[in-house]
């Protein structure tokens, strides 16, 4: 009998018996949250800013202003050529990547409790675009802020993706004597921008 | 060694131990402050509870589910009855793809299976990239705490082990600075990785996806930058649907250090085109803990440190003192399970305050299963000769109240008139790191029965 044999029939026989699986009733959690102030906060809180904006425009002036000396960028929103100084179709091998500085991406879900946001492949045209770059610039409509994690959830039921993350501002580590240090792997910087 | 004796190695140094105190107790509170700003955060703990009480009694289904979905999304499956059969397939894997340069992100798993020398003796070089568990790896040592795995360690510590082995500038210990040149030097890892290693946080059911809980991003940089990405799990991992992860990753963060969520919380489901993904799924004595009803709750546990960071035992005697891979009141209860004889002295590092189950996010019981795990120790294990006579002595005393009254009398007395060299002398174990306090005049009955009397007479 092989491993997986094993293992299934001691799991089987040794488990007990049959426990219903609890009902989440949603209401137990809301609290009425004002989501762009909860979401803004959480934001802050995590390391991140947030600027609210009312076109895709400012997004790049803003970066080029904050970021100016930057060689290597690239947003995936409409008409960013002007921004663009690689173009992802080629790039081989993701390692190329490397000496990334500002990335722009979209999100369609932020949540107001963490000020997380949800990103996959649908999103993101190679997986490690979030994490290897120097800065990173989310774009988030209002309209796509959602409470909890449950509603978040809810709402990625009907997506099918193959790759996805929630990501709440930049990297970090506390590993040397609790001391908080901001850039630890991925992104040196968050921004996200509510539109 | 017992963990009586290795905390008292550990207790030396006194201003290490206070910080380490003060330090775990920080997180406790920051813990504390985000779980109270959570409505509904006990539902959150009672729904954490059920969901894994269900996926115990029904976990042989749940995991071919996981299986079949898996290999839908085009990953590949293997199962490990043990930490050598684990070790065996990783290393398998590994050399199919001719890799000699691994990268691994945290995984108490792979530290369970003490997968690192197994891969090194092969000559494959197997680099940490969380920061805390590189900086334990250049230290020569395992992890002291789960999430914390290098919180024993002062920045000191850690200037000096980067001078030694990254060459870096000497920096007062310096943590921005430090991290600044641990970023560069594992970058440099990370692009030159013929693989990448990840535990599993939560695998799911009904999509044979899995998610990793970073807060560094050391995982996603490492698994999607390298040709194959290993994840291994235990089996007890899984939860029934996607949507059960609302409920798991709201608590998980907030346990472990007080954030609203950890920066990455990273959903794989089918790998990237031209890449490979295995998962291996492993029991290594779980199968055996879910057969034991009253200690098959420890297997709820999402490893989120909580109950070492409250504990005023663990926070006293650090990490390794347990000589587990898991640490604290969890790996109390967990350990002894898998070798009594060894972890004979685990269930007895305790107050059993109860701490540990208060702030557990998934309700485990930690403290009962505590107590339940001494009687069971005290009847299969060999006692030493003084805790089993003197225990013999206390039992016939506590059976006869005039004999108690006349030894509280006289006990009462020493405290308050023999000086300090005889009451912290070397018989007296509860002398040995504090003073005792000035013994009251009163019993605790005389006491009482003076309060009924007042009672009576102001009635009349």
């Amino acid at each position: 009998m092989g491993s997986r044999e094993s293992i299934l029939a001691k799991l089987k026989a040794n488990k007990p018996e049959a426990i219903d699986l609890p009902k989440i009733d949603l209401n137990v959690f809301n609290e009425d949250l004002d989501l762009i102030k909860e979401f803004t906060k959480k934001v802050e809180i995590v390391g991140g800013s947030v600027i609210e904006i009312s076109n895709d425009e400012e997004v790049l002036t803003h970066l080029k202003k904050t970021f100016p000396n930057t060689k290597i960028n690239f947003s995936n929103l409409d008409n960013t050529q002007s921004f663009n100084t690689i173009d992802l179709s080629t790039i081989k091998n993701p390692r190329n990547l490397e000496d990334l500085d500002v990335l722009v991406l979209e999100s369609k879900i932020g949540v107001a409790e963490n000020g997380a946001v949800w990103l996959d492949d649908n999103d993101i045209p190679i997986r490690v675009l979030p994490f290897i770059t120097k800065h990173l610039a989310i774009v988030i409509s209002k309209n796509n802020l959602v409470p909890y994690m449950h509603e978040a959830y809810k709402s990625l039921s009907n997506h099918n993706s193959s790759y996805g993350v929630f990501l709440s501002g930049p990297s970090k580590t506390a590993d040397i004597e609790q001391s908080l240090v901001i850039g630890a792997h991925g992104a040196l910087s968050l921004t996200v921008f509510l539109k | 060694m017992s963990h009586p004796k290795l905390a008292s190695i550990f207790n030396k140094d006194e201003k290490r131990v206070d910080w380490h105190d003060k330090a775990l107790w920080f997180v406790r509170h920051k813990r504390d402050m985000s779980a109270h700003s959570v409505k509904g955060w006990e539902e959150l703990r009672n729904l954490g509870h059920g969901i894994k009480a269900h996926m115990l009694s029904n976990l042989d289904n749940y995991l071919i589910q996981f299986e079949e979905n898996a290999l839908k999304n085009g990953v590949q499956v293997h199962w490990a009855a043990n930490g050598k059969e684990h070790n065996q397939i990783v290393h398998k894997i590994l050399k199919e793809h001719n890799a000699k340069k691994i990268v691994k992100s945290k995984s108490m798993l792979t530290e369970e299976c003490h997968l690192n020398p197994y891969l090194e003796a092969d000559g494959m070089e197997v680099i940490d990239t969380d920061l805390g568990e590189r900086i334990v790896q250049l230290a020569k040592e395992p992890p002291s705490h789960i999430v914390l795995p290098a919180i024993h360690k002062d920045r000191h510590q850690v200037d000096e082990l980067f001078q030694e082995h990254l060459g870096t500038k000497p920096c007062d210990g310096d943590p921005q600075y430090l991290t600044g040149e641990a970023r560069k030097h594992l970058r440099e890892k990370f692009i030159q990785a013929d693989a990448a290693i990840t535990g599993v946080n939560f695998a799911i059911a009904d999509t044979g996806g899995f998610v990793v809980c970073t807060n560094e991003g050391n995982a996603d940089m490492g698994a999607h930058l390298a040709p194959v990405h290993i994840a291994c799990m235990g089996v007890e991992k899984i939860i029934p649907k996607q949507e059960h992860l609302g409920v798991f990753l709201r608590l998980l963060a907030r346990s472990a250090t007080g954030q609203p969520i950890t920066t990455y919380s990273s959903h794989f489901k089918k790998p990237q085109p031209g890449s490979k993904m295995h998962i291996v799924i492993v029991d290594n004595g779980r199968s055996e803990q879910l057969s034991r009803p009253d200690f098959r709750a420890s297997l709820h546990c999402i490893r989120c440190g909580a109950c070492m960071n409250t504990c005023p035992i663990y926070r006293r005697s650090g990490g390794h003192s347990y000589d587990a891979t898991i640490p604290g009141p969890i790996g109390s209860i967990l350990s002894p399970g898998k070798d009594l004889t060894k972890y004979s002295s685990l269930p007895f590092a305790s107050t059993l305050c109860g701490s540990c189950s208060d702030v557990c996010p998934v309700k485990i019981d930690i403290h009962s299963q505590l107590y339940k795990w001494r009687q069971i120790i005290t009847k299969n294990t060999p006692q030493p000769f003084v805790k089993k006579q003197s225990m013999k002595f206390m039992g016939k005393l506590f059976a006869k109240p005039s004999q108690y009254e006349t030894v509280g009398k006289i006990a009462r007395w020493s405290l308050r008139n023999l000086p300090k060299s005889v009451i912290n002398s070397k018989p007296n174990t509860w002398g040995k790191a504090r003073d005792l306090p000035i013994g009251p005049k009163q019993s605790f009955d005389d006491w009482y029965k003076e309060r009924e009397n007042n009672k009576k007479s102001n009635d009349q």
